[in-house]
């Protein structure tokens, strides 16, 4: 392979944090022109490996040579001025600022004259980006914070490509984007292969990534595995990759035709929440998964939030098999109900808090001895959930905001399975979530059903919802528009046409 | 409809709407020692000295920080502003204000910087030394301005600062990286770190604006009074909290982009009400305490997040 053909040499990256060896010692070169998959489970130092590329970490060891010029990165800005660009898998924009300011935060120099900055220009520029883009939508003016998750998002594909970066990241963005969204992330990652420049792509939808990549690069506890051709393989050899070994067929349930039990645990009547959902009805059975999908403004993440007595301006019943009406959060833990929220990082885990305070939060009534809180007992309580959940972790002293996506959604799970909730209402459980811990959860569920607990879960998955659902209730514009059965002949474009 | 409520004019629609009903409540209650056009031109007059105070205070409480020492720098910048004005008049009374001020404000944001604790503490313990300071700096008598240096006093010499001060802070905030550059550290100072932009350097500048602002008010302060008088132990507390209620106003409205109208209606309309109070020959107990409870409730009506939101 000539050196002209290669964009991007990593040689021997490192990155240790604490005791935990994130990235080890990996050598991984990008060519021009290609979109290169990086795929592993979470904690395999994929996102790691990234965030010392675009200077969000400093780099561990190793060194980066982009287009023959060794980097030395100290932050992002320096990074997009040397040509490295990054799409984050959270939210990526800035609050208090508008959407121009956003695009062009660090790199407003063009637009400044002598100390002052031209604002009318800056705008002008952002909206003509914008347009270019397809995003018409969005204007330039207005401040972020008039914009939903998704349009943010968009507006952070805007900032990271308009540079013409010769190398874009995209970590794991297309969980966030509607199917439109996700189309135009796609047809922009074309573009910068067509034009000679490379895309490191980082995503656990593996059909996505057998799709629209080139080659698969696979690490695996943060060592380098192989890089293989997409044509090459199949799903099954990625995981095997992945995973170290075969991933079973247990990937999602096998078994169709179980009866569901006739005794209602929860029961959802004429549930409204303004701008969200509109006379939402429905009841949970005793043992079943509930499957919610849609489209991503369908409504579909607020039932979650409605049951859980999150809504606010809520109106309508949720009331529980003994009559138990549930109108507020504190009400509804004591009821033994659990939410696993989208928003992982916002909603539903303390990031500056150990594992051990993440795990007991919501027990500590039940902990408690006459009022009083007995370290000991804690620490053997999180500890025998967080195992129970093989959270990969160094202790449960360690801070949450440390662990990878999926070690963070062990332990939001970990909570809930300590605090025993009978009903658990799960918010896309296994986003960004890689192959191994998605079986574990799967299997997780199924057992838990099969305790006769019951489970609400609202995926943007359509495997995930007819791999897994008892039954399907499909929103659209806020209301429920279709209500499908567990089958083997029920597919994807059934659930399609309820949901467009 | 949706675009009108998060437009600026809804923004000014709002605040207009409270200046009247404010007015109106108060005109009914006491028509004939309230609300006069040379009355509101009074009470205009005496809530811009706190509307740049205001202003100052942006820079900073958009980042998360707060600062005790403001009521000590007015008192301590006023009182090196008479006195260099003794010997150098004008230049001497504005040089004095704006330079003590700014110095003291670098010298926070340096000291901030540096010790690395809540910018609560290291200003709670400036403000004492700042307070010893200026009786030190008086020789413990009472400093008062000159007849012939007073232009500052009433209209047109205030308004036509502190709309200097306004025109100053609009400026910054829209055609300096200074405004964009604090919003982003508020929003998210780690990812502001990532974008290249010195977090330590922008809040040191944050500093030295608001206390360039405070220098200001200093000017206003002691025109409008005529004399100030150093004393000590926290009794400049009290001058901290009126400019800052003014920029809770803009901080409120920030959401509207019109931040700088909502610091200066926002004091007019805490003016209207304390100025009604008065002419209700309301004690100031009870003045102090519907001041209070009327500033929540507007910030609480205009300014909350979405229902639910996290608020700190």
């Amino acid at each position: 392979m000539s050196d002209e053909k290669i964009l991007l040499k990593s040689e021997n990256i490192d990155k240790r944090f604490g005791i935990t060896h994130a990235v080890d010692n990996v050598s991984i070169n990008i060519d021009r022109g290609e979109i290169r998959a990086l795929i592993g489970e979470n904690g395999s130092g994929k996102s790691t490996f990234c965030q010392m590329l675009c200077g969000i970490y400093t780099l561990g060891g190793g060194r980066f040579i982009l287009d023959g010029q060794e980097m030395h990165i100290r932050n992002q800005v320096e990074a997009n001025n040397l040509g490295v660009s990054i799409i984050v898998q959270e939210m990526g924009t800035l609050s208090g600022l508008t959407v121009a300011e956003n695009i062009f935060l660090g790199h407003e120099d063009p637009f400044m004259h002598r100390g002052i900055k031209d604002t009318g220009a800056m705008v002008k520029e952002a909206q003509r980006l914008l347009n270019e883009y397809g995003f018409n939508n969005i204007m330039a003016g207005s401040m972020i914070d008039n914009y939903n998750f998704e349009d943010r998002k968009l507006i952070e594909i805007v900032k990271a490509t308009y540079m013409k970066p010769k190398i874009l990241i995209v970590d794991e963005t297309t969980t966030a984007l509607s199917q439109n969204g996700r189309l135009e992330l796609y047809k922009i990652m074309d573009a910068v292969r067509a034009d000679g420049r490379s895309v490191i792509f980082i995503s656990h939808d593996l059909a996505e990534v057998l799709e629209h990549c080139d080659t698969i690069s696979i690490l695996r506890d943060g060592e380098y595995i192989d890089t293989v051709n997409s044509k090459d393989v199949n799903e099954d050899d990625l995981k095997r990759l992945m995973v170290g070994r075969e991933i079973g067929s247990a990937y999602y349930r096998t078994d169709y035709g179980k009866v569901i039990s006739d005794e209602v645990v929860l029961s959802v009547k004429n549930v409204t929440v303004p701008g969200q959902i509109e006379d939402v009805n429905f009841d949970l059975h005793k043992g079943e998964i509930l499957g919610f999908g849609g489209l991503s403004e369908c409504g579909m993440h607020e039932i979650g939030k409605a049951v859980f007595g999150a809504s606010w301006d809520r109106s309508g019943n949720v009331t529980l098999s003994d009559g138990t009406e549930i109108n507020d959060i504190p009400s509804a833990i004591k009821h033994s109900i659990a939410y696993a929220s989208k928003d992982r990082d916002n909603e539903s885990i303390i990031l500056n808090e150990s594992i051990k305070n993440n795990i007991v939060l919501p027990s500590l009534d039940d902990l408690a001895e006459k009022h009083i809180l007995k370290g000991g007992k804690l620490k053997k309580f999180a500890q025998e959930f967080a195992d129970k959940m093989q959270t990969k972790m160094q202790g449960i002293n360690q801070f949450v905001s440390d662990l990878s996506g999926g070690n963070k959604q062990k332990v939001v799970l970990a909570r809930w399975l300590g605090k025993g909730s009978d009903i658990l209402v799960l918010d896309s459980p296994t986003r960004g979530i890689d192959v191994k811990v998605k079986q574990a959860i799967y299997a997780l569920m199924s057992e838990l059903t099969a305790q006769g607990k019951s489970i609400i879960m609202i995926s943007e998955e359509i495997p995930e919802l007819l791999g897994m659902s008892d039954r399907i209730l499909i929103m659209k514009d806020g209301k429920i528009n279709g209500s499908f059965m567990r089958s083997e002949t029920l597919n994807e474009e059934d659930l399609i046409a309820k949901m467009v | 409809m949706r675009n009108f409520k998060t437009s600026r004019f809804y923004g000014y629609f709002i605040l207009a709407a409270m200046v009247l009903i404010f007015y109106a409540i108060f005109k009914f209650l006491t028509p004939t020692n309230f609300g006069s056009p040379a009355n509101l031109f009074s009470y205009f007059q005496s809530s811009i000295i706190y509307s740049v105070g205001g202003c100052g205070l942006y820079f900073i409480v958009v980042m998360g920080l707060f600062d005790f020492a403001v009521g000590a720098n007015i008192v301590l910048s006023s009182i090196v502003g008479v006195i260099l004005s003794e010997k150098l008049g004008y230049a001497g009374f504005i040089i004095g204000c704006l330079g003590c001020g700014t110095l003291i404000g670098i010298l926070i944001g340096f000291l901030y910087n540096r010790l690395t604790v809540p910018s609560m503490i290291v200003t709670v313990g400036l403000m004492l030394i700042f307070e010893s300071l200026a009786v030190f700096v008086a020789g413990g008598v009472k400093q008062t301005l000159a007849p012939e240096l007073r232009f500052f006093s009433g209209a047109p010499g205030n308004i036509i600062l502190a709309a200097l001060a306004f025109a100053l802070m609009w400026f910054i905030l829209n055609y300096t990286k200074i405004g964009t550059y604090c919003n982003a550290i508020g929003s998210n100072e780690f990812t502001a770190k990532n974008m290249g932009i010195d977090v330590k350097k922008y809040k040191l500048i944050g500093f030295a604006l608001l206390h360039f602002f405070v220098g200001i008010m200093a000017i206003l302060t002691v025109s409008y009074g005529t004399t100030m008088t150093a004393l000590t132990g926290m009794s400049t507390m009290s001058r901290n909290f009126q400019p800052l209620m003014g920029t809770f106003f803009g901080v409120a409205f920030r959401k509207y982009g019109t931040p700088i109208s909502a610091i200066v209606i926002g004091e007019f309309i805490i003016a209207i009400i304390f100025n009604g109070f008065v002419a209700l020959g309301a004690p100031t107990t009870i003045q102090n305490v519907v001041t209070g409870a009327a500033l929540l409730i507007i910030v609480t009506l205009t300014a909350r997040g979405k229902r639910g939101s996290v608020v700190k």
